[in-house]
């Protein structure tokens, strides 16, 4: 089992911080966004010492729940300031995008920090796409399409032009190219669409927060498309991305889990909320439909001491079958940065060393 | 548009040149514009109609195919070029754009080498003039060939049924004439053709590799490759605006397509 950190760019906000997405811009202070910049390279160092395999950085937008809109810009940071760990970029948002500019700049990247990237391409959840004005039912065959086209702007050896449904270029001719083979590239999500693109194209796939047999779910239908195309992924082909409270004990852990904070950071107003769920009706896992995730507060897979999470590692290792785990100790936004150093440190000394074989 | 009323505005002719009696399908006013067809012989898609909105669409059933008579004469790709170059000169055209798709563009490339003022430039839909080594004709179910042709055969009507008599003489002149994998001969002619060529692969095409594009850039000196996405090897068929929208733009200003025309002010 491999084991990745998130990295959120921890902004610690004052007490008085307006609640609702989007926050003002007038609420941001300078200097505690550097603080959180500077804080992301310790942090990472940090992990690193103690022997994790992986870091991801997201895309997301206006509040300082994540203070990262670009992932690349936060994985090149990091690729220079911390000399050895896997950086993921779990990822940036597809449709919202032009797909060369991500196909380049991962190419850059891939370039900068040869065998340390990591590529996730994602659809992103249904809030996201109020940040660049995308119509939400237009986000599935967006996300397709440029997938589609980033892989084919590393692969093709000659200038081409694409003739897609939402994107267009008579030219496109990327300088840099990946390293060969290039970084390895996830696609992110539990949609039937995305398990038969990860198939389709030999890409591993990532998946978050929902519980294990869902997930399971997900996981399965992606190793039978990948049996349809003629082969089988291994455990590193799959992430699991979730959130875990992890105490000395498993007494402490649960008492972490009942004072957690159970309303989600900077949610849109309710109406808003629901037309977005009206707006993104195509959500599903592995074909089966879901309602769109719209900011909600996301749920903890993993809740106890070392042994009971080496044990849930065990279970969910058996039921996902993924290879490489992308864990917050703490939730995004969430202040106590210290205690979530203490999680990371108990983490590394008394879960990880047990993992390694699972 | 339902299938019944693609290229209801196409009228048939007939033009008698080498030998042969050739059918045409026709529509449209401006600069001819000549289709060439694939193995499977001339439908007309909706393809077809796009660009006859602004050319003088003429699509020619090659003989032997569909319709047309036996064709027992015809040994090579070069001697059918050298049969539709007859044809055209015989509507009376000295110069025109070719459209070939698969088998055709293969077709098309020969007249070119042949006659290079005849062409002023060439579009080459899902192209076989190039295939992958020890390459096999689909065979199969119509259901499998389907899928091998279209990236959504589910959208796709089914097609009609063939005389099985017309279909294995098809296919015996198909087979004759459709030369090697690899055609060193065509191959050194393309990398002497300085006509503009467009060069159109699907990205699902399933009978021509689309990654076989590269090969035409590296050999023919002023060469445009444009995948057309969610496309198999029907493209004029399964993306028929997208077709049309980079065939007209490239026939209009050749290597000059490439800048952008499209407005993306919104709110002047």
């Amino acid at each position: 089992m491999k084991i990745s950190y998130f990295e959120t760019g921890r902004y610690v906000p004052p007490p008085d911080l307006p609640r609702e997405w989007p926050v003002p811009p007038a609420a941001y202070d300078p200097a505690t966004g550097a603080e959180a910049f500077r804080g992301m390279v310790e942090r990472v160092q940090f992990v690193e010492k103690l022997g994790f395999d992986w870091i991801s950085v997201s895309e997301h937008h206006y509040s300082p729940r994540i203070l990262t809109p670009s992932p690349v810009v936060s994985a090149a940071w990091l690729a220079a300031r911390v000399p050895n760990i896997k950086i993921a970029l779990l990822g940036p948002i597809v449709p919202t995008a032009n797909p060369i500019r991500i196909a380049e700049e991962l190419a850059m990247l891939d370039t900068l920090s040869p065998g340390r990237i990591v590529v996730g391409l994602l659809r992103g959840t249904t809030n996201e796409y109020l940040s660049y004005d995308l119509n939400p039912s237009e986000a599935r065959e967006r996300t397709d399409e440029g997938m589609e086209l980033i892989l084919k702007a590393w692969a093709e050896p000659q200038p081409f032009g694409w003739q897609g449904r939402y994107f267009q270029y008579r030219t496109v001719s990327i300088w840099p190219r990946p390293q060969q083979p290039p970084a390895p590239t996830y696609v992110l999500g539990t949609s039937a669409e995305a398990g038969a693109f990860a198939a389709r194209h030999h890409c591993g796939l990532g998946v978050s927060y929902g519980n294990f047999a869902s997930m399971g779910q997900a996981t399965t239908y992606y190793r039978q498309q990948c049996a349809q195309y003629g082969w089988a992924p291994g455990p590193d082909d799959i992430i699991y991305r979730a959130n875990m409270i992890l105490g000395e004990t498993d007494d402490a852990a649960e008492h972490a889990l009942q004072r957690r904070d159970e309303q989600a950071p900077f949610p849109v107003r309710a109406g808003l909320r629901d037309a977005l769920l009206q707006a993104d009706t195509t959500r599903n896992i592995a074909g089966e439909k879901r309602p769109a995730n719209v900011g909600g507060v996301l749920p903890i897979s993993f809740c106890g001491g070392p042994d009971r999470v080496v044990e849930q590692i065990r279970r969910c290792r058996d039921t996902i079958g993924a290879g490489v785990l992308d864990l917050s100790l703490q939730d995004p936004g969430a202040g106590d940065t210290d205690a979530m150093m203490d999680a990371l440190d108990l983490f590394g000394r008394k879960v990880l060393p047990r993992i390694r074989d699972i | 548009m339902a299938p019944n009323e693609i290229a209801a505005s196409f009228t048939e002719g007939f033009v008698e040149a080498d030998g042969f009696r050739i059918r045409t399908m026709q529509a449209g006013r401006g600069t001819p514009l000549i289709h060439l067809h694939g193995a499977s012989g001339l439908s007309l898609t909706r393809g077809h109609d796009l660009l006859s909105q602004h050319h003088r669409v003429i699509a020619f059933e090659m003989p032997g195919f569909g319709r047309s008579p036996e064709n027992t004469r015809t040994q090579t790709t070069a001697e059918m070029a050298t049969t539709m170059r007859a044809a055209i000169r015989a509507l009376g055209i000295e110069s025109c754009n070719v459209l070939g798709t698969s088998f055709g563009a293969r077709v098309a490339l020969w007249m070119a080498a042949q006659q290079p003022e005849l062409v002023s430039a060439l579009v080459l839909e899902a192209p076989a003039a190039i295939r992958p080594q020890g390459h096999k004709l689909p065979s199969g179910s119509p259901e499998q060939i389907a899928r091998l042709r279209y990236a959504h055969p589910e959208r796709q009507p089914p097609r009609p049924a063939q005389d099985p008599v017309a279909q294995a003489q098809t296919r015996a002149l198909f087979m004759r004439v459709r030369g090697p994998d690899r055609d060193s001969d065509l191959e050194t002619a393309m990398r002497r053709l300085e006509v503009p060529t467009l060069v159109l692969f699907g990205t699902h095409d399933g009978l021509m590799p689309p990654g076989l594009g590269r090969l035409y850039k590296e050999k023919l000196p002023n060469c445009h490759l444009v995948f057309v996405y969610d496309a198999g090897h029907a493209i004029s068929t399964e993306r028929p605006e997208a077709f049309a929208e980079v065939t007209l733009d490239f026939l209009e200003r050749h290597e000059a397509f490439v800048i952008n025309r499209t407005a993306t002010l919104i709110h002047p």
